[in-house]
């Protein structure tokens, strides 16, 4: 694609300005701009305000707490274990996304680059994964966890009502996407500089580690960002594989059990705080790389 | 994006190979059916029959409590039934949890013959009664009513108790679901707002009960009527129960017995199209989108007077009720003068199931372990705690209770043998979301009553014609 | 490439399939079955009762109004999404007082549109719950002069979900157009402006044709996103799906068929039909846009 503008002088510039992108167009593009980011960020600043409310100011929707009450925060701690279950997410999501990246790069690179016999038919059966519905499967899922769970010695680590189950589960689960996508990625890079070092005898796994996937890295961190949101996502699956350990629990279920309970505790200002204490983690991580995700997403994207 | 029309074609591609791929994948399924098909019941566990232990449970065998967290945690597990039983049989070891996900938590663990001895199975997520009897997971607990009672080896545990909670437990003519609670329904209101404004509660006729809404609504101080919004039960077990009080239980019966035309009846058409009325004269505003605890909180709140709940609501409610506030509930009003029932009939229905599953390693224990639960300590304590009557006879005595709760045994005894109840809530679930989803339609002016009818008919037509279902009696 | 790589080849496939094959493709093959069957969910030996489930189907209203549902879903949350996206992808890159580059705040408005993609779906569901109350504790209700019953009224209620839908969709795909807009050459567009072409046409005749590519494969994503709608449809709605299945969607009544009525069969017959229509909508999206290229 070319991409090399011919540059044009100030006043040229100020030219096009004045003629097309006048001063009205850049005010109502502002307005609109404006309007959206407040549609945006209303809700969410209207939640930490009210996470510090009283019940009784919480029933005045614009109100301004008379004294910011922090207790709030600490019964949602209590109730909802943010810490904890947000300690868990991560744990789980660093394990999940690292084994997907692993094993969904190895098979996508080899789906995309050898040719033998099934490799087509294994290719379409990890990609056919994207049409099926979750719910479907999360009964089956749960008798194939438990039976997993009675394997001799590592069948502890990988049961039912443990991390390490539903980290396998949550690799299986985002292996269609991540192999979908990878696997293009990897056609499109180019085979020169792979067939010269297998041709000065480099082993297939090195060129793969150390030639091939450097150059997939846009595509790397793409999916690596992908697959990071829908695994911190995940609601059903650790409802189902962690209902009996609540100590295992992820933040999603943290969040929807106090969602639940204010249902019957009418604790509603516990169910903001906790919902800012899950909502803020997540908006300064990503503002602090938010350059990075936003280049890595579309690299990605728009190879 | 050169690639995007590449992996199009091959997504569509692979999807339509998925369907040929997967039977032939189906050897792998063998790894992802239960486990459990060993699960059959155990034998009974070894131990001596005696008098302090009537089942002769194994006195070291653990087993499972798993609990509905219906805001109360398991506090009245780690607080009243776990420190009584261990009184007994301190090197039982009893491992416990609780969920409000009882269905998700608990349905994987039953087909795959692992359950938990004692369920609680209630709360928003429950599992479907009729379903666990249909496939035999719940365990007989006639051993337990015929078992001698905790406090007294002379009585058997079947007379400490209500007979209708025996009468509703019992499913395909076995008992097998402890109601541990009686349950009462009725209109609830502040006595104090009503006395500070010189409302009379406790309308004898329909007209007086209209009257008293039209002041409440004249006043300007609050909305007159609403009901959980989100949950149109609240409203529509009212509208059942005034049906039963014009034409007797037997409308309801029919109704539980998916006869034909059950709904045409002219009491159950009565009763909407008086709930109609009110529902387009005297809801609070909003009502449709607010839930049990939001309307409960809004009645605390003085923004509104009179909503139908049922005896758990004064519990429900205790961190958000004012000082004073105090609760009080009275039952509907005649409808006409020519009514089956007599004033102050209520919908009484023991309620909180709990039972044992048939699967589970060690049932006995589990039996045992109810057998603690209905003592009459026990029982004195829980209605202590949730304020709500127990099916425990006698279980409130000597207890110092809220003004609600005294309210409520009040009723519940003028009441004496006229009260009534429906079961298809258990027994039909799909049934139960139709008629909630209709009523509520109903209430908002949406639906005429002749199609709230038409529609609920049909809906019974439907269950009763779907062989997958099984099916009850009551007589 | 294929110098002796079979050891490979079959050293770098076997973890990935293996698991593959244990967690997803059994589970899913055991699906399939289970809707040939009137499986109730507890007990351990389903009977056998042929495509009964499918038939049955057919006269159920319920689901076909949640189809419908996913089909105007499937319509507008794509027109919408990727209508609002171009439009501020527009402004924000050919927007700017220096010609025609960014607009004055790009960076700050790229950041906060995309904040609601970092939020996890049961949070927004949540969150949204409050925003939409219908007492005047709800943050919309309580400056409107008639409340408005958000996800109370059977008319309004899907639209609130639509709304959600869209507010949680747009930044993604304004980033990924804006992305894509800053590659396209930018004396591409002083070319056709000092040819004096108005703003609305150098979105059509520039913008539109250089991201066809882009606004497909988001169509075919949201289009996927829009048949899976679940949890916020279930968390925000009353009766979950409601009021009277105006919200309802295939994906709520599959979880309510299987795990509040316990029709596990039922149920897994639904997860087949919706299994198929996926795959139907991404064989449309592959006819209409007919913009094949070569393989390679």
């Amino acid at each position: 694609m070319v991409s090399d503008s011919v540059p044009i002088s100030r006043s040229e510039a100020r030219a096009i300005r004045k003629s097309v992108l006048g001063p009205a167009w850049w005010a109502t593009s502002q307005i609109v701009l404006l309007v959206w980011t407040v549609l945006v960020a209303v809700p969410i600043v209207w939640t930490f305000l009210a996470s510090i409310k009283t019940e009784v100011e919480l029933d005045d929707a614009w109100s301004l707490p008379a004294v910011p009450r922090f207790d709030n925060y600490a019964r949602a701690w209590e109730q909802a274990h943010i810490g904890q279950y947000m300690l868990n997410s991560i744990l789980v999501v660093a394990f999940g996304v690292a084994g997907t990246m692993l094993l969904g790069s190895m098979a996508a690179y080899v789906l995309s680059r050898y040719r033998f016999r099934g490799s087509r038919l294994l290719y379409l059966l990890f990609v056919s994964g994207l049409a099926f519905p979750v719910y479907l499967a999360l009964t089956p899922l749960f008798f194939v966890v438990q039976n997993m769970g009675t394997v001799p010695v590592i069948g502890q680590f990988i049961g039912l009502n443990s991390h390490g189950g539903l980290v396998l589960v949550y690799i299986a689960y985002s292996l269609p996407f991540t192999v979908f996508f990878l696997a293009a990625f990897f056609r499109t890079l180019p085979t020169a500089v792979a067939e010269a070092a297998l041709v000065d005898g480099a082993s297939h796994t090195r060129v793969f580690f150390q030639i091939m996937l450097p150059m997939a890295k846009p595509g790397i961190v793409s999916i690596t960002i992908f697959n990071i949101l829908g695994q911190w996502n995940q609601y059903q699956i650790p409802l189902v594989l962690l209902a009996g350990a609540k100590e295992k629990w992820v933040l999603t279920q943290g969040i929807a059990d106090i969602s639940t309970a204010a249902g019957y505790d009418a604790d509603w200002a516990a169910l903001f705080a906790a919902l800012s204490m899950a909502i803020l983690p997540m908006l300064i991580v990503y503002t602090i790389f938010q350059r990075q995700i936003q280049a890595g997403l579309t690299a990605g994207a728009l190879k | 994006m050169a690639h995007t029309p590449l992996t199009r074609r091959e997504l569509l591609r692979s999807a339509a190979l998925a369907g040929i791929l997967l039977p032939a994948a189906g050897a792998l399924s063998a790894c992802a059916t239960p486990a459990g098909n060993t699960g059959a019941p155990t034998a009974p566990t070894a131990g001596a029959k005696s008098a302090t232990n009537p089942l002769g449970i194994a006195d070291d065998k653990p087993f499972e409590v798993v609990i509905f967290d219906g805001g109360l945690g398991d506090a009245y597990f780690t607080d009243i039934h776990q420190p009584l039983f261990k009184t007994k049989y301190p090197k039982i070891e009893i491992k416990h949890s609780a969920t409000k996900e009882v269905a998700k938590t608990l349905q994987p663990r039953l087909a795959g013959g692992t359950p938990p001895e004692v369920i609680h199975n209630q709360g928003a997520n429950a599992m479907d009664t009729g379903a666990l009897v249909q496939d035999g997971q719940l365990f007989d607990l006639t051993t337990l009513l015929e078992a001698p009672s905790w406090d007294d080896p002379n009585v058997k545990v079947r007379d400490t108790i209500l007979p209708s909670a025996i009468e509703l437990g019992t499913y395909d003519g076995k008992y097998s679901v402890l109601t541990y609670t009686s349950g009462v329904w009725g209109i609830w209101y502040s006595k104090k707002q009503f006395d500070e404004n010189g409302w009379q509660a406790s309308p004898k006729t329909w007209d007086e009960f209209l009257a008293l809404l039209e002041t409440i609504k004249k006043s300007g101080k609050c909305a007159p009527f609403t009901y959980a919004g989100k949950h149109p039960f609240y409203v529509y077990e009212t509208i059942l129960t005034l049906a039963a009080k014009i034409g007797g239980i037997d409308v309801l019966k029919r109704i539980d017995n998916l006869e034909d035309g059950a709904w045409k009846a002219e009491p159950v058409k009565q009763a909407a199209t008086a709930f109609a009325e009110i529902g387009a004269k005297y809801l609070m505003p909003g009502t449709a989108g607010l839930d049990h605890v939001q309307t409960q909180t809004a009645q605390n709140k003085g923004k509104v007077a009179l909503l139908p709940c049922g005896v758990w609501l004064e519990n429900e409610q205790k961190d958000s009720t004012p000082e004073g506030f105090d609760y009080a509930v009275f039952p509907l009003p005649d409808f006409s003068a020519s009514d089956a029932m007599p004033y102050g009939t209520v919908h009484a229905r023991p309620g909180e199931d709990f039972f044992v599953a048939a699967k589970s390693a060690n049932p006995l224990a589990g039996v045992e372990f109810m057998r603690g639960m209905l003592s009459k300590e026990a029982a004195g304590k829980y209605v202590e705690l949730v304020s709500t009557p127990s099916v425990v006879k006698g279980a409130a005595e000597g207890l110092q209770l809220k003004p609600g709760l005294t309210s409520a045994n009040a009723m519940l005894s003028a009441a004496g043998d006229n009260t009534t109840y429906f079961r298809f809530r258990q027994w039909y679930l799909p049934m139960h979301d139709e008629v909630a989803a209709a009523t509520g339609q109903l209430m908002n002016g949406r639906l005429t009553v002749e199609k709230w009818i038409e529609r609920i008919e049909k809906k019974a037509a439907d269950i009763k014609a779907d062989s997958s279902v099984k099916k009850f009696t009551r007589t | 490439m294929r110098y002796g790589s079979s050891r490979f080849i079959i050293g770098f496939l076997a973890a990935p399939v293996l698991i593959y094959a244990i967690y997803v493709i059994a589970p899913y093959a055991q699906a399939f079955y289970i809707a040939l069957t009137n499986w109730r969910g507890v007990n351990a030996t389903p009977e056998f009762i042929g495509l009964e489930n499918f038939r049955r189907l057919f006269g159920d209203g319920i689901f076909w109004k949640a189809v419908g549902h996913n089909a105007l879903l499937l319509v507008l949350l794509p027109v919408l999404t990727l209508g609002i996206a171009l439009f501020f992808a527009f402004l924000l890159n050919v927007g700017g007082k220096s010609g025609v580059s960014g607009i004055w705040g790009s960076k700050i408005y790229r950041v906060v549109f995309f904040f609601p993609q970092v939020l996890a779906i049961a949070i927004v569901a949540a969150l949204f719950q409050q925003v939409f109350r219908p007492d005047s504790g709800g943050m919309i209700n309580s400056v409107l002069p008639e409340p408005v019953g958000f996800l109370s009224d059977p008319d309004i209620a899907l639209w609130s979900i639509l709304g959600v839908l869209v507010w949680q969709a747009v930044g993604f795909y304004v980033v990924l157009f804006s992305a894509g807009m800053a590659s396209i050459p930018k004396d591409l567009f002083e070319a056709a402006a000092i040819d004096g072409a108005s703003r609305v046409s150098l979105f059509f005749r520039v913008t539109l044709p250089l991201l066809w590519d882009t606004i497909q494969v988001g169509w075919v994503y949201l289009g996927i996103a829009a048949l899976d709608v679940f949890a916020i449809v279930w968390v925000m709605t009353a009766e979950h799906g409601g009021p009277d299945s105006s919200t309802t969607v295939m994906a709520a009544e599959i979880y309510r068929n299987a795990f509040h009525y316990f029709q596990f069969g039922y149920a897994s017959a639904m997860g087949v039909v919706l299994f198929f229509f996926t795959v139907g909508f991404a064989a449309l999206a592959l006819r209409l846009s007919r913009r094949e290229r070569v393989e390679f």
